[in-house]
């Protein structure tokens, strides 16, 4: 009796396994291509595996970069607020990211509002303090179109060590510990359309 | 999560903790250990998110640690951040009148709030909830007298804010308010019940992408929730954006009288569901 249910049990296992395997390279979907420019579908879903001009990083490759003070940029969706969502509850959205990243929420959105994409170029030309070659280390969430082309832009622009990171925070909280950020103060006070 | 909790009696801390200190002393007191479930360095940062979420939701009331009073249970891992299961169990269930449930980082923190009447049995609960990051969650329980009770727990979850509810909006939709109800454990007359609950519904938060249209879904959750046994009430519940779609909850009563046990839903966008249950035969 004991052996057939330790047999049932390890069949089961092996089952589950083989399951979700498949269900990890349906996720996945295995090859998404690069767009030639920047992505304009939705925002969440499978992205590829590489992105021209840039260098893929895990967690490892972002330590080892961090003596060289890279510029951590987080791209990743600021909370929305329900519309009529009652008063007398609490809306307190927070954002954990790498600590120290700076968070420009929405900035790999496409297309982006011509003065935003000023915008983002000119806060970038700043935190690089014009260093085309700093190293600029660009996430968001796992399945996120904003990274990539967030990623693109820099890269387009003529940024010449630019790091996208696909596991972004999900992939950072993992193994490290986050720190709430809040957005970038210049890129949120200017006016979204 | 077994951290270091201190316990006074009553008596005592009436005396040594007066009200008006209230809430301020979560960050000094002992409290602070069970408050902060993750000892690493963000374990002040989160100490000092919930200190911010107690005032919100509990003012300047205090909040006892406890180990007795109300447990809380949830995988430190969640399969699936967009319903992940909880349970709470308050074994001096006499003493409870209602519970409420915070999932810290949530945008939306209080997740849960049950009040318990006269038909209740208030030993446990269990529900599903949505989990937007990797966030300390807190039971917090509320005795007849008054006094409020919390425990904590940390749970690896993430995405469930965003997750697509459906292919589509209308898939996601449809059979909306219906409802189902699975006794699970029955006793004799005069014994507590178990019962769960299933609703129908996409419990939409207006962070769901349409994966068609690329718009966001507009939200529609429910924030309402009463059931009774016939003219006693087990529970109320107000609820909002952090249930999980298809909301899912096993509660257990004490069945007296000929019933129905009856379900009320409203949601956010005005939509109200009722449905009567009657029991199997064999649990009257």
């Amino acid at each position: 009796m004991c052996a057939l249910i330790e047999r049932a049990a390890k069949a089961a296992i092996i089952l589950t396994t083989a399951l979700l395997a498949a269900v990890a390279n349906a996720g996945s979907a295995g090859d998404v291509a690069e767009p030639q420019g920047l992505w304009i579908g939705g925002m969440h879903g499978p992205t590829p595996k590489m992105l021209s001009g840039a260098v893929v990083v895990d967690l490892a490759a972002i330590e080892a970069l961090m003596a060289e003070k890279p510029l951590l940029l987080d791209v990743g969706p600021v909370a929305r607020k329900p519309e009529n969502f009652p008063s007398d509850r609490p809306w307190q959205p927070i954002h954990r990211s790498i600590p120290n990243a700076i968070w420009m929420p929405g900035a790999g959105a496409a297309p982006l509002d011509a003065g935003r994409e000023e915008l983002f170029y000119r806060r970038i030309e700043e935190l690089t303090q014009g260093d085309k070659a700093k190293p600029i280390v660009v996430f968001c969430r796992p399945d996120c179109w904003a990274g990539w082309n967030a990623g693109k832009r820099l890269v387009t622009k003529g940024y010449t060590s630019v790091r996208w990171f696909p596991a972004g925070t999900d992939g950072w909280q993992d193994e490290r510990e986050t720190a709430e950020v809040k957005p970038d103060a210049e890129w949120i006070a200017a006016p979204t359309k | 999560m077994g951290v270091g909790r201190s316990y006074y009696d009553k008596e005592e801390r009436v005396k040594i903790l007066p009200l008006a200190l209230g809430v301020a002393l979560i960050g000094a007191s002992p409290a602070h250990k069970v408050l902060a479930a993750d000892s690493d360095a963000t374990g002040d940062e989160r100490a000092a998110r919930w200190k911010t979420l107690a005032e919100s939701v509990f003012g300047d009331r205090k909040i006892e640690p406890t180990e007795t009073l109300i447990k809380l249970d949830a995988p430190q891992r969640a399969q699936d951040a967009a319903l992940m299961p909880v349970t709470l169990t308050m074994p001096q269930k006499h003493k409870i009148k209602s519970v409420y449930l915070v999932i810290d980082d949530n945008p939306s923190p209080l997740a849960a709030h049950f009040t318990f009447g006269p038909a209740a049995d208030p030993g446990s609960l269990q529900l599903r909830v949505r989990v937007d990051t990797y966030t300390n969650v807190h039971a917090v329980a509320e005795t007849g007298d008054g006094e409020l009770f919390g425990t904590v727990v940390f749970v690896k979850a993430s995405g469930g804010c965003s997750a697509p509810v459906a292919a589509t909006d209308e898939e996601a939709t449809k059979g909306m308010g219906e409802m189902r109800m699975k006794f699970t454990d029955g006793a004799a007359a005069g014994k507590a019940v178990q019962a769960t609950l299933m609703i129908r519904h996409p419990n939409f938060n207006g962070m769901q992408m349409n994966q068609l249209t690329r718009n966001y879904t507009p939200p529609r959750y429910i924030d309402k929730l009463s059931v009774s046994y016939g003219d006693s009430k087990i529970f109320d519940l107000e609820a909002d954006i952090s249930l999980s779609t298809d909301p899912v909850i096993t509660f257990s009563f004490v069945p007296d009288g000929k019933g129905p046990l009856k379900v009320v839903v409203s949601d956010s966008m005005n939509g109200r569901w009722q449905q009567n249950f009657d029991m199997p035969e064999t649990m009257n």
